[in-house]
């Protein structure tokens, strides 16, 4: 008996403290988030409403119990009155953010897609609106402007006026303008129009192009040139986006083969064996990498996030020593039988995989995604710039040049030229012949390393990751020629790019397939590769 | 019992190392075992190396945990439960090798395994001409019905169908247009074959879908996502994806799939293979929303999952297991669904004979952690279970947005295909 008074007094209050009548009752409205799917939509749907109301009041609320419910820290109890919101470290009434005790049993709705998008659009607007910071409400803007035609032009409007930002202020009235694109007033459709056309991307031009079965475009010429014209700006921004795109993917993909092949291009170049293990090099790195952000995690947290920077060090040191470990072991005493140093480097890949199984386990490993490397950032018409990719691509050119300084720049660089050229002359006048392969197959390897470092943002990071990249590897490293730098660079180029302009068209099975095809038929011709260092092998 | 020793462990590396190494050539011995006398032995066929080793491996254990809670209630027919397992390598016609191994060297009495359906192929005429018994656990294509092999998963009739309709349903998000994306084997293209028929039974035209295959252990998803984005972007209704890649390119399309701020209420993503373990490693927070439809759920409500929950627990921190404790995935709850619906059989006839345990199956219940009662009848080696369609939370899980009522008829064949 007495909780419907009560719930009827906390109504009132609400209604008395300032939220304007037809702004729904708060008890009313988390009834309705915990309730059926239906009634959950529903009440999203009035709050999406309730948010282009001009009294702001009750708005930082509905802002609460919204991103609750999203979060799942909205947890339900039979009676609305004792629902919390149990989020950023309290527990709280959610009908009057009191402090307050978690019910029994609490109910956390699960939200169904539809219901989401209702709420994360809600969500949207409520932070526009009521957001604390101007980025907080410059980022719910540029939400809501994918989807401006469904959110009521109130919103905008008021937003705007209460806007202090003056920078924010005019972006918003500016995505206010396309939720006009319907309005009667034509020459608020053509301003609509055009503003859609300024951002350019399939997205846009389906709206657009739905305008050419308007009555308007018949009927107001002014408005047929404006459709007509922004349809074709858009296409040209979506034609640019896409040569980008392409571009972009291609280059994302070579990063990722020269990364894989760069150490097996000098050891392949250097002493001719076949490293089957450099797959597993790589994957040594991206394990050392994990350890290093592991270590950071409990050493110091506030680096943690840097772990990719930090792991550059450990995971090239780690995998060169286990390199010359190796060659110093096993592949020096193998140098004149190449298939046993085939077979024994296979073993050595095996022996890894199996280790790294045992002690790690089979499961993909667990790592952080620091801000640096995540999400992307749109440029023009679909072409998204990724980040973790675009982190790959500055790697890739960062090794790139720093292998170029090692090799033609210091001492080691020339030895190892030397004994690439002719290893017994160099070994004639007095270079140690020895020393250097152990040093190369140390470099080699350190360079596999840096590479299962540049991809653990990219791949899963498990003990068999190192597979995947052999057979790539291999294929850039002959193509580009043994032993040149430049001629892995551009093999890998080409092959990624080769490898993304066949993909929208055929698929990505023909574009492996047809790629091989392309190189064998390319070694037929040109049997050394694309580059040739003048060497023993002549 | 076999005890999960670091003797037997060391032997299945060593194992490992040689299926790993000498897949195509002569089979070396490379099936596990300890005991031989006073015993019934059941052989696994997962493997625990490769591209399939993250989720195959744990079935390994399930299905020990299985037989260790059977021996524990008194063994089956007087006999104690021996497991032996092997390690096919993901490697499909080594599966076949090592099952014919098992039924004619080992003479195990029933055969456990195989995730992909390309394995399961792969064995299915070793089981035919020994006229052995094959548990799959995996939800698959369907089409195929051999008296050898009893399907313990839902074909898809009673698992993808339902899913789609609710997506198309109001209640889900009405999807009217659909790209379907799965790596490039039998599993996927089937599927996506009697997807097409649905659709054409229910007046879709065919310009609202789009089919895609890529390698088996693809990653480099770039393309095809912007593909996707251009697909969604076309005018026509709500897209989704239907997901039907397996392995290892599972989240390495989610990754490529959150880089480019495609979110779960723009385009929706049903990933019909897609498993906790699956999550392990991402940050899920954006795909919070993404679907996918098993007959199990860790969710699931009731006593007899919070049973296996813990006892899956338990048995991993027992064993070193070297799998999370607090993961479970449908295909571990349909292994321990498997072992324990073998043992009914053969308890009811009396004998390990295939014939007379096949013949046992009609009529056998088992109270599956999922909560739904599951059942055998005389018509095929099919079993009725219920069906979950879950949605990603931000905790590498799946909430429960929907569950089938009862146990649906298994249908074998669809009239789709």
């Amino acid at each position: 008996m007495i909780r419907p008074l009560i719930l009827g007094w906390l109504f009132a209050v609400a209604v008395a403290t300032g939220a304007s009548a037809q702004s729904p009752g708060r008890a009313e409205l988390i009834a309705g988030l915990c309730g059926n799917a239906a009634a959950t939509g529903d009440a999203g749907n009035r709050i999406l409403a309730s948010a282009g109301q001009p009294d702001a009041a009750e708005l930082p609320w509905m802002e609460t119990v919204t991103s609750a419910l999203l979060d799942r820290q909205l947890k339900c109890a039979a009676d609305p009155g004792q629902t919390v919101v149990d989020g950023g470290g309290a527990v709280r009434n959610a009908v009057t953010l009191e402090p307050a005790s978690a019910p029994d049993q609490p109910k956390v709705p699960v939200l169904n897609l539809k219901n989401r998008a209702v709420f994360e659009l809600a969500q949207s607007a409520l932070r526009l609106r009521v957001g604390a910071t101007p980025s907080v409400r410059r980022q719910a803007l540029t939400a809501l402007g994918r989807k401006a035609a469904s959110v009521p032009v109130e919103v905008f409007e008021q937003a705007a006026a209460g806007e202090s930002d003056a920078g924010l202020k005019a972006e918003i009235e500016s995505t206010a303008q396309i939720s006009a694109l319907n309005s009667p007033d034509i020459a608020k459709r053509i301003a609509a129009v055009e503003r859609l056309a300024s951002t350019p991307n399939r997205r846009v031009q389906t709206q657009i192009a739905a305008l050419l079965a308007d009555p308007a475009y018949k009927s107001d010429q002014k408005f047929r040139l404006a459709v007509d014209a922004a349809l074709i700006k858009v296409g040209q921004g979506i034609l640019l986006g896409d040569v980008l795109s392409t571009l972009y993917n291609g280059l994302s993909f070579a990063s990722i083969l020269f990364m894989a092949a760069i150490g097996l291009s000098v050891i392949f170049g250097l002493m001719g064996v076949i490293n089957l293990a450099q797959g597993e090099l790589i994957m040594i790195g991206a394990y050392v990498t994990w350890l290093t952000q592991e270590a950071l995690k409990s050493i110091a947290p506030g680096l943690a996030d840097y772990y990719l920077f930090i792991a550059v060090v450990p995971a090239f040191l780690v995998t060169a020593g286990i390199g010359v470990l190796l060659e110093a072991t096993i592949l020096r005493h193998l140098y004149k039988r190449p298939l046993m140093s085939l077979l024994a480097t296979w073993a050595i890949s095996l022996f890894l995989i199996n280790l790294v199984r045992v002690s790690f386990g089979t499961q993909n490993l667990q790592f952080l995604t620091p801000f640096y490397i995540s999400g992307g950032v749109p440029v023009v018409g679909d072409f998204i710039v990724t980040w973790n990719r675009l982190f790959a691509i500055a790697f890739a050119a960062i090794t790139l040049a720093l292998t170029w300084f090692v090799v033609n720049r210091t001492g080691l660089g020339l030895n190892i030229r030397a004994v690439t050229q002719n290893r017994d002359m160099a070994g004639c006048i007095g270079i140690p012949t020895r020393k250097i392969d152990m040093m190369a197959f140390g470099l080699g390897s350190g360079l596999a390393g840096l590479a299962g470092l540049s991809l653990s943002p990219i791949y899963n990071v498990n003990p068999q990751m190192g597979g995947n990249f052999i057979i790539d590897s291999f294929m850039v490293v002959v193509l580009g020629g043994v032993g040149t730098i430049g001629g892995t660079l551009v093999a890998a180029l080409g092959v990624g790019q080769v490898n993304v302009l066949i993909e929208p068209l055929w698929g990505a099975v023909a574009a492996k397939v047809i790629v091989l095809f392309l190189i064998i038929a390319f070694l037929q011709w040109r049997p050394e590769g694309l580059f040739t260092a003048k060497g023993r092998r002549r | 019992m076999t005890k999960f020793s670091r003797r037997s462990f060391l032997k299945s590396t060593a194992g490992a190392a040689a299926a790993a190494g000498l897949t195509n050539l002569a089979a070396p011995a490379l099936i596990t075992s300890a005991r031989a006398a006073g015993t019934v032995k059941l052989g696994c066929l997962f493997s625990s190396s490769g591209t399939m080793a993250n989720i195959e491996g744990r079935l390994n254990h399930v299905v020990r945990m299985a037989a260790d809670e059977i021996n524990a209630a008194g063994g089956v027919n007087g006999s104690t439960i021996e497991v032996v397992t092997s390690d096919p390598a993901s490697d499909w016609p080594l599966y076949a090798q090592i099952g014919r191994q098992m039924l004619q060297q080992e003479k195990v009495a029933s055969l456990f395994g195989c995730w992909t359906s390309v394995s399961r192929k792969s064995v299915l005429p070793v089981v035919e001409q020994a006229d052995g018994l094959l548990f799959y656990p995996l939800h698959f294509e369907g089409d195929e019905n051999s008296k050898n092999v009893v399907y313990v998963n839902s074909p898809p009739a009673s698992s993808v169908l339902p899913a789609v309709d609710y997506l198309m349903s109001d209640e889900g998000v009405t999807a009217k247009r659909f790209f379907m994306l799965g790596s490039d084997y039998v599993w996927p293209r089937t599927i996506n074959k009697q997807l097409k028929g649905y659709f054409k039974s229910k007046g879709i035209p065919e310009t609202s879908w789009k089919e895609e295959y890529v390698p088996l252990g693809f990653s480099n998803f770039q393309t095809l996502v912007n593909q996707i984005r251009a697909f969604a972007d076309q005018p026509g209704g709500q897209p989704v994806v239907i997901l039907t890649t397996v392995g290892s390119s599972i989240p390495d399309f989610f990754r490529e799939f959150i880089n480019q701020g495609i979110k779960a209420t723009e385009v929706p993503v049903l990933g019909l293979d897609v498993v906790e373990a699956d999550l392990e490693g991402l940050d899920t927070a954006p795909l919070v929303g993404h679907l996918n439809c098993w007959a199990y759920l860790q969710k699931a409500a009731g006593p007899a999952n919070e049973k296996f929950l813990k006892d899956w627990a338990g048995y991993v921190k027992a064993k070193n297991v070297p799998f999370k404790a607090d993961v479970v995935i449908d295909p571990m709850v349909s292994a321990y669904d498997s072992v324990h619906l073998w043992a009914l059989a053969a308890k009811k006839a009396g004998s390990f004979e295939v014939p007379q345990v096949r013949a046992a199956f009609d009529g056998i219940t088992f109270d599956c952690p999922s909560g739904y009662k599951l059942k055998m009848t005389a018509e095929n080696n099919y079993v009725y279970r219920g069906v979950f369609i879950g949605s990603v939370n931000e905790a590498q899980g799946f909430d429960i947005l929907w569950q089938s009522k009862d146990e649906p008829k298994p249908i074998p064949f669809s009239p789709y295909g």
